[in-house]
């Protein structure tokens, strides 16, 4: 333990990577800040909740609109003319006119289209739903990839297992619950690519970089022979692994913890915790976002940081065993750097008639980097039930081989 | 009792040993040759950093690599580059060592204490060592070597950068320590063990030349070293003809002190050989080869 806690040390107090955690931290907050102007019109959705409930039924939105047209006749006594929406009055009106209006009147006409736009969005949900055909979106799928063989064969099959998953959600319920309009505020976008795809840069960064410090740290001070020749010896790589695993479950914690603290305080989420991240509203571009399973925001945000946490250990499992074999930290650093790309890389190299283009994407990168589209049916090529589970398993088992044998050949290596 | 059994190592094709037969039990053994000669290469087979390509090493019977902790737990050990933590103090840098050796650390805490006073370096013992002379930091890696209070104390080179008095003290820390333990010390510093070593091994072109005692050593010179006055216009020639141990210059005439294994001429004064006399004529080649 004494060992393990005096490892620990090395990192917190290296001086790159505190300066490094502080930059990516400011750096995350500028970003959050720089995307908050919508933070009060979000709001809005967290009222509809709180009056209407989480799901969207034909009562509850008969109320909703009955609700607005009640909001409208406010706007007629406002204004003195009756308006079909609010959106017509707006348009006609300039900005002087709307700066003669208080605060509070301003504020109400903005509540009122944002209202419009959240109950126009509602009202047209099954209609949507409607024009999707999962199987003709296969077939599109299959052209925009150029898969052919037994990689259309297979990318068809999941579809069809995809095409059941989507009835089942309609006959759920699961895309008629309210959250944040996804094409006017892109929220899912903001927090699982924009945010998390640097998070997820930023921890590796440090993570590999923590990783490499640790594992060459003896050779690179030229501590190794009298490291080596304790009574520890060579087991010293044990505690240096552990050391290693804690500071990068430590890293991504507190890196994911006072980015998302800050995103949470920034933007009200208290009320869509529980809400389907299949929602209607969670569509954000052609196709809206659908999970295998019955996720809720909640639920897949656990889910999406739990699988960052997992390849996080994994490739700095895998970091240490390069380290241990070079022992520089400059090389191990960009070896393992490179391997992440390559890794990420590999389905492109792969021919588009073969399986094996979908397996070369079962990569702990490919599972990183693809975070907004985790458990999701509608994310390409890795579109898979299984990716995110067969993913974990097999490099946990390959990242484990790789361990062992890197270990055993330390063990018995010399230490010049 | 360490018994090193018809050792070798190979890397590739390069021999950095060959066909080692040792035995140490407690007292001081001074490991002599030139750079390269192999020095290391044992010593880390003896820390264990290094495995041999054939044969073994034994401690009171048993293969060293299989004892594993239980051999090093007996074993200080101060390689020839000793490296430190730049940003650490003594103190914590012995605290950390002291936890890879299995100290508890109260008891670790006093043990340090003791060994910077041993060493001279309580004044700083909290001061950072990138600031430290190089005597200073050996002194730690001395220190280092001694906190588990080892049974086996093998040092690498141990004197480099110490100056004369730091030497002359570290001579007498090593008698003391030699009473109860076995002590190896690698150097190409005769001076450094003449005086204080039970038995010197000398290495020569990767094989073992001699493990006996200072006087047993230097009997093998017995009758070969003198001394005379050349002149100087006689220097050159003399020096091609025999091999010179030292030269000095004295009332514009040269004092040479030579070997020569052959008959006795007139003006030579036999003299008592000295261990450093068999190290410049056992190693006259490699030293020639350094230059």
């Amino acid at each position: 333990m004494r060992i393990f806690l005096l490892e620990c040390k090395k990192v917190i107090l290296s001086p790159v990577l505190i300066g490094l955690f502080l930059l990516f931290t400011g750096f995350n907050f500028l970003v959050i800040f720089n995307s908050s102007d919508h933070r009060a019109e979000l709001k809005m959705v967290n009222e509809i909740i709180d009056t209407y409930g989480r799901e969207i039924t034909p009562s509850s939105l008969q109320q909703f609109q009955d609700d607005i047209q009640n909001d409208l006749l406010k706007l007629q006594q406002l204004t003195g003319k009756r308006y079909d929406s609010v959106n017509d009055f707006l348009e006609d009106l300039d900005v002087e006119e709307y700066e003669r209006y208080s605060k509070q009147e301003q504020a109400f006409l903005s509540g009122l289209q944002v209202k419009e736009m959240y109950e126009s969005i509602a009202s047209s949900i099954d209609e949507n739903y409607e024009e999707i055909d999962i199987e003709k979106e296969g077939e599109v799928a299959l052209e925009q990839y150029q898969l052919s063989g037994k990689a259309a064969e297979t990318y068809l099959a999941e579809n069809e297992k995809f095409t059941k998953r989507f009835d089942e959600m309609i006959r759920n319920g699961e895309h008629k619950q309210w959250f944040f309009a996804g094409k006017a505020y892109y929220m899912h976008t903001l927090l699982f690519k924009d945010l998390f795809s640097k998070m997820t840069i930023e921890i590796l960064l440090l993570v590999i970089l923590s990783t490499t410090f640790l594992a060459t740290y003896e050779f690179e001070q030229r501590t190794h022979l009298v490291a080596f020749a304790t009574q520890r010896g060579r087991r010293l790589m044990n505690n240096k692994l552990v050391a290693s695993l804690v500071m990068a479950f430590v890293i991504t914690g507190l890196v994911l913890g006072s980015t998302l603290g800050v995103f949470f305080l920034v933007f009200d989420y208290s009320h869509v915790w529980e809400t389907s991240v299949s929602s209607a509203f969670n569509w954000e571009y052609n196709f809206p976002y659908v999970s295998w399973w019955d996720l809720s925001f909640a639920q897949f945000l656990l889910g999406v940081i739990g699988v960052l946490f997992v390849s996080v250990l994994l490739i700095s499992a895998l970091t240490f065993s390069i380290s241990l074999f070079i022992k520089n930290s400059y090389v191990s650093f960009f070896v393992t750097a490179a391997s992440f790309i390559l890794l990420y890389m590999l389905p492109s190299f792969m021919p588009h008639s073969s399986n094996w283009l979908f397996v070369a994407g079962y990569t702990v990168p490919t599972l990183v980097m693809a975070i907004p589209g985790l458990f999701m049916g509608s994310s390409g090529l890795i579109f898979f039930r299984n990716f995110e589970w067969a993913t974990i398993c097999s490099w946990t088992a390959i990242t484990m081989g790789v361990l062992m044998m890197t270990y055993r050949r330390f063990v018995k290596s010399d230490i010049q | 009792m360490i018994v090193v059994k018809d050792v070798s190592k190979q890397y590739g094709d390069f021999t950095a040993l060959e066909d080692i037969s040792l035995e140490f039990s407690n007292g001081l053994y001074g490991l002599l040759a030139p750079n390269g000669a192999g020095k290391t290469t044992l010593i880390k087979m003896l820390a264990t950093l290094i495995s041999p390509s054939s044969g073994e090493i034994q401690y009171n019977g048993e293969n060293i690599i299989a004892m594993d902790q239980r051999y090093r737990e007996l074993l200080g050990f101060l390689p020839q580059q000793f490296g430190f933590y730049k940003n650490y103090s003594p103190a914590q840098y012995l605290l950390y060592l002291a936890a890879l050796k299995g100290i508890p650390k109260q008891q670790a805490r006093l043990k340090i204490d003791e060994l910077l006073a041993k060493v001279a370096l309580s004044d700083v013992k909290h001061k950072k060592m990138k600031k430290f002379s190089g005597g200073m930091i050996q002194r730690v890696g001395i220190a280092q070597a001694l906190l588990n209070d080892p049974k086996i104390l093998i040092l690498d080179e141990p004197t480099a950068g110490l100056d004369p008095k730091e030497r002359a003290r570290f001579r007498h820390l090593l008698t003391d320590l030699a009473r109860e333990r076995l002590v190896i010390i690698s150097t190409h510093i005769v001076s450094d063990i003449e005086s204080i070593a039970n038995e010197i091994i000398m290495i020569k072109n990767k094989r073992l030349l001699y493990k006996d005692s200072v006087e047993q050593i230097c009997d093998t010179l017995h009758n070969a070293v003198y001394e005379t006055t050349v002149d100087f216009g006689q220097l050159d020639e003399f020096r091609k003809r025999h091999v010179l141990l030292s030269e000095k210059q004295e009332y514009g005439k040269m004092i040479v002190r030579f070997i020569h294994k052959g008959e006795k001429k007139d003006g030579w004064i036999p003299v008592q050989p000295q261990l450093e006399d068999v190290f410049l004529y056992e190693y006259q080649d490699e030293m020639i080869e350094g230059l």
